[in-house]
């Protein structure tokens, strides 16, 4: 085993934490941080419940030891996405949608749509599609979903104008 | 505490550290780059190693080269970056094709192209383009580099050519020049989803004639394979619709799929053949 002492800029803020270099980042957000809002369901990589944004890209946290983020690196989880404008936008916008059922994906997709729109703030439904497609849900069909991305993005257009 | 929790990890911050550590058998660990084979294998109870050694991240593996003939792509060059790579578009369009395949966003984000090369997987997605350039593998160890050709390295299933104290620094790639690519993956969905067969080609037509064909196919032999017998029949012809017929058939003939979980015997010698059609139509 080798511990390791890592400071990362966690949703904004700087945390430092000592923890096996294995350690999956999923159980250092959940258990050692308390921020339950990234999900685990197949803790393999298909589903995306546990995707959080490392560096701006969306990686699922599952399958990434904490070792190998070093000092510096900035990790946005659903946490901090909520507390951003856009963040409340596309969550506002799932709920108007219906595009939530059971609700244990969402984290994940909201993740997701909100790596999409920082980088592309007008997609087409293939690129939301694209985005999406690691971010699994067996209530809703998707469709709902899909229609809450665009929702999201035609508001936020608005309101950078 | 997980079995992954007890690995004594190695983080490496040079090349020449990491090949350090890999010469030494005391100190040589199973190598990490973007996890996304070696951490769901853990998941599922493949036996984790003692030590580790972490090449995420390391400069000199992650950079992209064009040059005047070829492409040098590092080994730790993620899915996500090749993608976004303009250049390479135009050089080696299946391989950004076959990159914009693996898993979904957060797959490619983590996964790297020394990962799917290395981990040697029948059906890893970046093999048969990667075979189609008669490009080379670049191994280093503290002994120095060589080079290794692409259609010598995966030796048998899950097999590289590769020494337990080399690591894969990256892929040399003749670009494509004149020739056309084609890349194309048959799965049960667009994303997530592994493949039941695939076809990467990299082809060219003068004046109506197939001047050079290079066809390579995922999932359909314990290795990525080239179809040597059916680019040998194409080449120095005219390419006709009879021609595409006859390439189709000679595909289905000399490939020997299995069947397993993913699809039959069957369904991959047939849609070997259409993957052909499909490549030589596209010219
Ligand atoms: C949900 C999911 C979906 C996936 N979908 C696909 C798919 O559609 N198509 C596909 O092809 N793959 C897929 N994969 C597999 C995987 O993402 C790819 O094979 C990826 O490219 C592996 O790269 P990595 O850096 O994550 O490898 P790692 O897991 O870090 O390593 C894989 C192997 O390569 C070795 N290795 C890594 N780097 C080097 C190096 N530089 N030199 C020598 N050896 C090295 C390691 O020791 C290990 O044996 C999927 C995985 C997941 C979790």
């Amino acid at each position: 085993m080798s511990n390791v002492t890592r400071t990362w800029k966690l949703n904004g803020k700087s945390v430092t934490v000592r923890a096996p270099a294995g350690r999956r980042l999923l159980d250092v957000l959940r258990d050692d941080l308390g921020l339950t809002g990234s999900k685990e369901s197949c803790g393999e990589g298909e589903c995306g419940a546990c995707t959080v944004l490392v560096d701006d890209e969306p990686m699922v946290s599952c399958l990434i030891p904490v070792g190998q983020l070093p000092n510096g690196t900035e990790i946005l989880t659903i946490e901090g996405i909520a507390r951003k404008a856009a963040g409340r936008v596309i969550q506002q916008a799932y709920i108007e949608c219906g595009a939530v059922q059971c609700g244990f994906c969402i984290p994940g997709m909201v993740v997701s749509s909100y790596a999409l729109l920082q980088r592309n703030p007008k997609p087409s439904t293939r690129a939301i599609r694209d985005a999406l497609a690691g971010n699994l849900c067996r209530c809703t069909g998707y469709a709902k979903i899909i229609q809450a991305v665009k929702l999201a993005a035609t508001r936020l257009a608005k309101r950078t104008r | 505490m997980k079995n992954i929790e007890k690995i004594a990890f190695q983080f490496p911050t040079t090349l020449a550290a990491a090949l350090r550590l890999q010469a030494n058998e005391k100190t040589r660990g199973k190598l990490l780059a973007g996890g996304t084979d070696l951490m769901v294998q853990w998941a599922s109870g493949v036996p984790t190693p003692e030590r580790v050694t972490s090449l995420w991240n390391l400069p000199e593996i992650s950079a992209i080269r064009v040059l005047a003939d070829h492409v040098e792509i590092g080994a730790g060059v993620t899915h996500a970056f090749l993608v976004d790579c303009q250049p390479l578009r135009t050089h080696v369009p299946a391989l950004v094709a076959a990159a914009g395949t693996v898993g979904a966003k957060q797959i490619q984000a983590r996964g790297t192209l020394g990962g799917n090369v290395a981990n040697a997987s029948p059906a890893g997605d970046t093999a048969p383009a990667l075979l189609v350039t008669d490009g080379t593998v670049v191994l280093a160890s503290q002994a120095g580099e060589r080079e290794v050709s692409l259609s010598q390295f995966w030796t048998g299933y899950r097999q590289i050519a590769a020494r337990p104290d080399e690591i894969i620094v990256a892929f040399r790639l003749p670009k494509r020049g004149k020739a056309r690519e084609r890349f194309r993956k048959i799965g049960t969905r667009r994303a997530q989803a592994i493949s039941k067969v695939m076809a990467a080609s990299r082809i060219r037509v003068e004046k109506g004639v197939i001047v050079s064909a290079a066809i390579a196919l995922g999932s359909v032999a314990p290795t990525p394979v080239r179809l040597t017998q059916v680019e040998q029949f194409l080449a120095g012809k005219k390419l006709t619709p009879a021609l595409i017929a006859e390439a189709e058939k000679l595909a289905q003939t000399t490939v020997q799929p299995i069947a397993d979980i993913r699809s039959t015997a069957e369904y991959r010698r047939w849609a070997s053949g259409r993957l052909v059609r499909d490549a030589l139509e596209h010219l």
